[in-house]
């Protein structure tokens, strides 16, 4: 009996000590010497080499290390998020997708107001108006996500295929479909993109809302004053995934093709078009500079009042602030990332969400494509983002089968409208 | 020994660890998931109450579900086929060479250990349509529009297509878990059947089988449940589609828990390959007692 007491009384002893060591290096102490981040990059991606130059230069200037942890696969990435986000675990930066997640987050009292910082800093004015309104909240119209970076889309083409058939870039969605009919009747593959992946083939749903109505068709059809069955834009965006699936304008086995195989095919030579963006711009470089790629802008829609903005520009995933760990060291940071974020940037290869001159040395299709979008003031719109969780996965099912020829546009259109009547509770 | 076995509280000590271990992983998350089962939850934000509703919204309004459970019950078959059949098949091959056995044996058997993502890159390759893969290289030799035969994501051969490389991984497996079961059958009994004028056929059929009847159900059961809850394959290499015609229930629980951020509607999904789960093990339980008193 008197080994167990003993036994206990040691025990005991050890486990107030272990908690004495850990209350001790925490930032009860007041001092902060590491700072927490998690990120959805590779570790070798432009995401992971923009931080890590700006972490790496905050380390040299005040000693505070970083702790990373890095997911690369989206989907991993959103569980591991939601998953902090539910235990009330937030690192102290952390990549967030503005919609549901960045309400989610904001709800636990775990997202600083990005906006309020970098106003009272001085550097909110000078953030690229595009990127800015791509981060908006969508009830409050506030930025809490710092830009990830800017990032703009567009279609590559080959310019010696079209040039073989006589084609000109399209600037509408009809001449985009008479292109791709007259290099299918000539054997090309049309249209390279990768179906797999449920965002590509939303892109080419929502391209004709986006250019016709910029956010309206999708926040008013989220909220429910709005949907497919009357918004003759949102049809058109329907008919266009049916035509092009059904048409054979994509390449054979797109639903098996990821973004990555399709990237590969496209620039390993084959498919006449490819949507992509300045993310690609290493991709294409050799073929730019041989004089074989080119690129056009999303083409308007026939019959429609089109919005000026033809360049889709986007902030790629946000950056959290945890506002519970936001302190001194946390704002030294964030100024720190005010005055050297631009550059960190172009260094990883991408263009700043700052207003800063493009540096001398770049890829040639850097200098090039800038001026498409220089003058833009209104973002691209990401359905993944504003969708919420279920009804994006129903509509990434919903248009493989229309593309597919498996659902009728009639049939996508009540069955999407009823689906996301039903996760919203009407 | 026998006196200390019998003791209740040193049965106890051996059984109870292993009891609690399993309580906990088990049936606590079982019970878990099933708790989960009756709410409308995200996952992130707090959880509302529905009762029955994740239930009745599964059997009675969700147009996937049906044809998910009929996709699992057909890629069960396929797999049996593969699996079993298939490994069976092998193994009774294998004790009839004299030759290059273990060079066979060892071939058969490398599928087994390489890892699940790396035979889904290879079958991805293999299948691919454009660029066109092995598969279709070959095939356009034949004929030409052949090369632009599409498997992983034809709607109609996808789920076959999924079925076939996890086949072709596990067969290796139950056909070496056979071939020892075969080897060990008693050389008197072979012999008496041949002197009974028993040919090749009759002593597989009448001898062998037979006698390694409590393996083949093992590896039946093993096969069963394995494809039942199976995930990696069919998300690997088609990603349950095009759409969801090769979609299978777990990688379905999978979307609408950490996809569709439904947790309740997932546990529901979850609940029903448990019951599903427990109803084949029972049944073919049943059949198997059956069989054995009517012998």
């Amino acid at each position: 009996m008197t080994k167990v007491k003993r036994l206990t009384t040691i025990l005991v002893l050890l486990l107030v000590s272990v908690s004495l060591i850990w209350a001790g290096g925490s930032k009860d102490s007041g001092e902060r010497d590491t700072i927490t981040v998690l990120l959805n990059s590779s570790g070798s991606d432009e995401t992971y080499n923009t931080w890590a130059e700006i972490f790496e230069g905050f380390t040299a200037e005040t000693g505070i290390e970083f702790e990373y942890e890095l997911i690369s696969n989206k989907a991993d990435y959103m569980n591991k998020l939601q998953l902090y986000i539910s235990s009330n675990q937030l690192p102290d930066i952390y990549g967030c997708f503005n919609g549901p997640y960045s309400d989610a987050a904001k709800a636990t009292g775990a997202l600083l107001n990005v906006q309020a910082e970098l106003e009272d800093i001085g550097a909110f004015d000078s953030l690229n108006k595009a990127v800015v309104d791509f981060l908006k909240d969508a009830n409050d119209g506030i930025m809490y996500l710092h830009p990830q970076a800017l990032y703009s889309e567009f279609f590559f083409y080959r310019t010696d295929i079209f040039a073989k058939y006589g084609l000109e870039p399209p600037t509408t969605w009809q001449e985009f479909i008479d292109v791709c009919q007259v290099l299918l009747d000539n054997g090309e593959v049309p249209v390279v993109v990768g179906g797999k992946d449920n965002w590509q083939l939303t892109r080419y749903l929502s391209f004709i809302p986006w250019r016709v109505t910029h956010d309206d068709f999708i926040m008013d059809w989220i909220a429910g004053t709005d949907d497919f069955a009357s918004n003759e834009a949102a049809q058109a965006g329907v008919e266009l995934v049916r035509t092009l699936g059904t048409g054979n304008y994509f390449q054979r086995g797109f639903t098996s093709s990821d973004y990555t195989d399709a990237v590969n095919i496209f620039f390993g030579g084959t498919g006449a078009i490819f949507y992509g963006g300045s993310g690609l711009i290493p991709n294409a470089s050799k073929m730019y500079a041989e004089g074989k790629l080119g690129v056009f802008p999303v083409p308007s829609m026939d019959g429609m009042e089109n919005m000026s903005t033809d360049i889709p520009i986007h902030a790629g995933v946000g950056i959290g602030f945890n506002a519970k760990t936001y302190d001194a060291t946390m704002r030294q940071l964030l100024e720190y990332i005010a005055e050297h974020y631009g550059e960190a940037c172009y260094h990883a290869g991408v263009y700043s969400p700052y207003n800063i001159p493009i540096p001398e040395g770049m890829d040639q299709l850097f200098y090039d494509v800038y001026p498409l979008f220089e003058n833009a003031e209104q973002s691209w719109v990401s359905w993944d983002d504003k969708l919420d969780a279920a009804t994006m996965t129903s509509l990434a099912d919903a248009e493989q089968e229309l593309a597919l020829g498996m659902l009728s546009p009639e049939d996508f259109i009540s069955q999407m409208d009823a689906t996301i009547d039903s996760n919203n509770g009407r | 020994m026998t006196k200390t076995l019998n003791k209740p509280s040193d049965i106890l000590t051996f059984i109870l660890p292993a009891f609690i271990v399993f309580t906990l992983i088990v049936i606590v998350s079982i019970a878990w998931v099933f708790g989960v089962s009756f709410l409308d939850w995200n996952g992130m934000t707090g959880g509302k109450f529905v009762g029955f509703n994740n239930y009745r919204q599964l059997f009675f309004e969700d147009s996937s579900y049906w044809e998910i459970v009929g996709n699992t019950f057909l890629y069960t078959i396929y797999e049996l086929l593969w699996q079993v059949l298939g490994g069976l098949l092998v193994a009774i091959f294998l004790t009839r060479l004299r030759h290059f056995r273990s060079i066979l044996q060892t071939l058969y058997y490398i599928p087994v250990v390489i890892s699940t993502v790396a035979i889904c890159q290879i079958f991805t390759k293999f299948f691919s349509v454009v660029p066109s893969g092995v598969i279709n290289s070959v095939l356009s030799l034949f004929n030409e529009e052949w090369a632009y035969l599409e498997w992983l994501s034809n709607p109609n051969l996808s789920l076959e297509v999924a079925a076939f490389a996890e086949g072709y991984k596990y067969f290796g497996l139950y056909m070496v878990i056979f071939y020892a079961a075969l080897i060990s059958v008693p050389q008197e009994l072979e012999e008496a059947a041949r002197i009974d004028g028993a040919g090749m056929l009759t002593q597989i059929m009448k001898i062998k089988l037979p006698y390694i009847k409590p393996v083949i159900i093992s590896n039946l059961i093993i096969v069963l449940n394995g494809s039942m809850r199976s995930f990696d394959v069919s998300y690997l290499l088609t990603k349950g589609g095009p759409a969801n015609t090769s979609q299978l229930l777990t990688p379905y629980m999978y979307k609408q828990a950490f996809n569709s951020l439904k947790y309740g509607y997932g546990s529901a999904v979850a609940i029903t390959i448990v019951i599903l789960c427990i109803l084949l093990g029972v049944v073919l339980q049943k059949l198997i007692i059956k069989d054995d008193k009517e012998e």
